[in-house]
């Protein structure tokens, strides 16, 4: 249950502890059912299969080993999962860098316009995202509509390799994962006191230091959320960095996806899902503990 | 009392020993390639003989192996390629096929019946077979494209796209290297690491499920992908050119199958029947152009789709190919093989 307590936030200070009552349990259980249904069994399962062994059809025989540990800490795997870490951590920081003006400048806009602004940032939710990843293929691809375009106002001479560049995975990754920055800062932004900012200005900060001192610590949590909400999917992703990486960089998602299908080993796919998950839970309780600082 | 209980009983064995012989529920589960059997076709199925089909898809053998040995779902069609029908078959776990209820089957070329994975057909009927091969833009690269080894040159070098599929580009490492590509032993991938490891990093894309989006996009030039991807390209447009490679290929042949946990094995036994049918082959070669091995269908087919070299291979071009045989666990090993080279 420890586990849960990290994630979910619950700290058990002693201030609140109370026995529930039975009604309080009653409307609790669907809850619960879904936490061990959807959350703590499927975790369970794939850390079980992780220590087992698989046959020639792949079905996994329930030996126990620590074969696929072993096997997961070779060189080629850590690789693999530095390059996906990588490419996540440049995603998180490029949607910061962008994703913080926009929704600074939404949170401060005028409350009319806000609802208007915040739902063009969803618009794009509302149609799958390998559709919109296919779209770019057909914008950034060498005949696509960029490169058209460039190169008939003479910008370019001839078209350039967009798609299928490391370039593209960043891209992609952005695009895909930038609403997920804007909308908890947004939240943060919103709640802000003008007062405090008054107050800043008004006993001799400069916009600079009003902003680093005041506004940055006052939205931290919503970029704390922010950075997670964008790092976390972001590793495991894999139809965006084979759809438009062109496949050329393994990421440790689609490495992952490839032992429960072609390379018909269930439990090393479950071994690398394990580590991944351990990493997830690391990065979350030390979010977790950055903001209990504050 | 006693009246009532013994009617009731008499009234459950009735109903029990009713059950036992009663005939298969007008049902059928089919559990098939996406994009392969064309809805039409089911349809038509169903309207012929009231059988109500559900249909579920895969996108590779391996996910299909995967809910199968997995017993999640009851499926009394599926769709292994060569290698999986004779895994399958060496595990037991599949339902042997009923021939007389087949008639059909005689329509088949014999070149793709008794075939080393199934050698009496006893568990399989060939739906399509395939090929793999070249596809070259004549209007980027001039040179003359004969083998593997041509495509993978230097001056290529970004501007190839391959099947996203570890086993298959393992293989023509092997034919490049005049090895036969079933033996995938430790000592003849450490052979093909130096061929492979100079191939990988040419390649701009690696796509299993669409090459031919790369190649018509003109963001590569040259292609190694599926012959029904190829015979696309070939009938979109002239500038693309289609070559089985001089070192030999990999023909595939995906079947019809029965699992053992079958329920209804004499719908499935009728279904196999109806896809071999020449009528309904055709409109299967229409939608999907690969190579029919339905000599009957064949020849109602046009003139442009035989002509197509990418669907219809000459026979000295199929004498030179081989069929996968299953690798088992080996295939891991083929797997990481090109996973490290590519992650170089």
């Amino acid at each position: 249950m420890s586990l849960i307590a990290v994630v979910s936030g619950i700290r058990d200070t002693g201030v609140y502890r109370r026995h529930p009552s039975p009604l309080a349990w009653l409307v609790l259980m669907p809850l619960l059912a879904w936490l061990f249904l959807f959350v703590i069994a499927p975790t369970l399962m794939l850390v079980v299969v992780s220590f087992a062994e698989r046959d020639a059809l792949g079905r996994i025989v329930y030996d126990f080993t620590f074969q696929n540990y072993i096997r997961a800490f070779d060189w080629l795997w850590l690789k693999v999962l530095f390059s996906s870490l990588w490419y996540a951590l440049l995603t998180t920081l490029i949607c910061l860098f962008v994703g913080y003006p926009v929704a600074y400048f939404i949170g401060r806009a005028p409350l009319q316009w806000r609802g208007l602004l915040l739902m063009l940032v969803m618009v794009p939710f509302w149609t799958s995202f390998l559709i919109r990843t296919y779209a770019w293929i057909t914008i950034l691809s060498k005949d696509g509509l960029l490169n058209s375009l460039l190169v008939s106002a003479g910008i370019f001479s001839h078209s350039a390799e967009i798609l299928y560049t490391p370039f593209a995975i960043v891209l992609g990754l952005v695009y895909n994962f930038l609403p997920f920055m804007i909308l908890p800062i947004y939240t943060s932004v919103e709640k802000l006191d003008n007062a405090l900012i008054e107050a800043a200005y008004d006993l001799g900060a400069g916009p600079i230091r009003a902003f680093s001192q005041i506004i940055i610590p006052l939205t931290r949590p919503g970029i704390a959320a922010g950075a997670m909400l964008v790092f976390v999917p972001s590793i495991a992703m894999f139809a965006i960095t084979t759809l438009m990486g062109g496949g050329t960089n393994p990421t440790i998602g689609e490495v992952i996806f490839k032992q429960f299908t072609s390379g018909r080993n269930q439990p090393f796919g479950a071994a690398l899902g394990s580590i991944l998950l351990l990493i997830f839970v690391l990065a979350l309780w030390i979010t977790r503990k950055y903001r209990e600082e504050d | 009392m006693k009246k009532t209980t013994t009617l009731l009983l008499s009234a459950l064995t009735a109903f029990l020993v009713g059950c036992g012989k009663a005939p298969e529920a007008k049902k059928l589960s089919v559990f098939c390639w996406s994009e392969y059997i064309p809805q039409s076709v089911i349809d038509q199925f169903s309207k012929e003989t009231g059988i109500q089909v559900s249909v579920e898809n895969y996108a590779s053998n391996e996910e299909m192996l995967a809910k199968l040995t997995a017993g999640g779902g009851q499926y009394d069609i599926i769709q292994p390629s060569e290698y999986v029908v004779e895994a399958l078959i060496a595990q037991k776990l599949l339902h042997p096929i009923d021939k007389t209820k087949i008639p059909n089957l005689s329509n088949i070329a014999p070149q793709f019946l008794k075939m080393g994975f199934d050698p009496d057909n006893s568990f399989s009927v060939p739906f399509m077979a395939g090929t793999v091969g070249i596809v070259v833009n004549t209007d980027l690269i001039k040179d003359d494209i004969k083998s593997f080894a041509d495509v993978f040159k230097p001056e290529n070098k970004g501007k190839i796209v391959v099947l996203d599929d570890a086993r298959e580009i393992t293989a023509w490492a092997l034919l490049s290297q005049g090895l036969p590509i079933n033996d995938v032993s430790d000592a003849n991938l450490e052979k093909v690491k130096p061929v492979l490891a100079n191939w990988l990093p040419m390649v701009k894309v690696f796509d299993s499920d669409s090459p031919k989006t790369a190649l018509l996009n003109g963001d590569v030039a040259i292609g190694v992908v599926w012959g029904g991807e190829g015979a696309i390209l070939l009938q979109s447009d002239p500038k693309f050119r289609w070559i089985i490679p001089a070192e030999g290929t990999h023909l595939f042949i995906d079947s019809l199958a029965i699992p053992k946990t079958a329920k209804n094995v004499d719908n499935a036994e009728a279904f196999m029947n109806f896809i071999l049918r020449t009528d309904i082959s055709k409109q299967i070669s229409d939608a999907f152009p690969y190579t029919n091995p339905n000599l009957a269908a064949r020849k109602i087919l046009t003139e442009e789709q035989i002509r197509n070299k990418a669907s219809f291979p000459s026979d000295e071009e199929m004498a030179k190919m081989q069929v996968f045989r299953d690798i088992g666990t080996q295939g891991s090993k083929v797997d990481e093989l090109v996973t490290s080279l590519k992650a170089q």
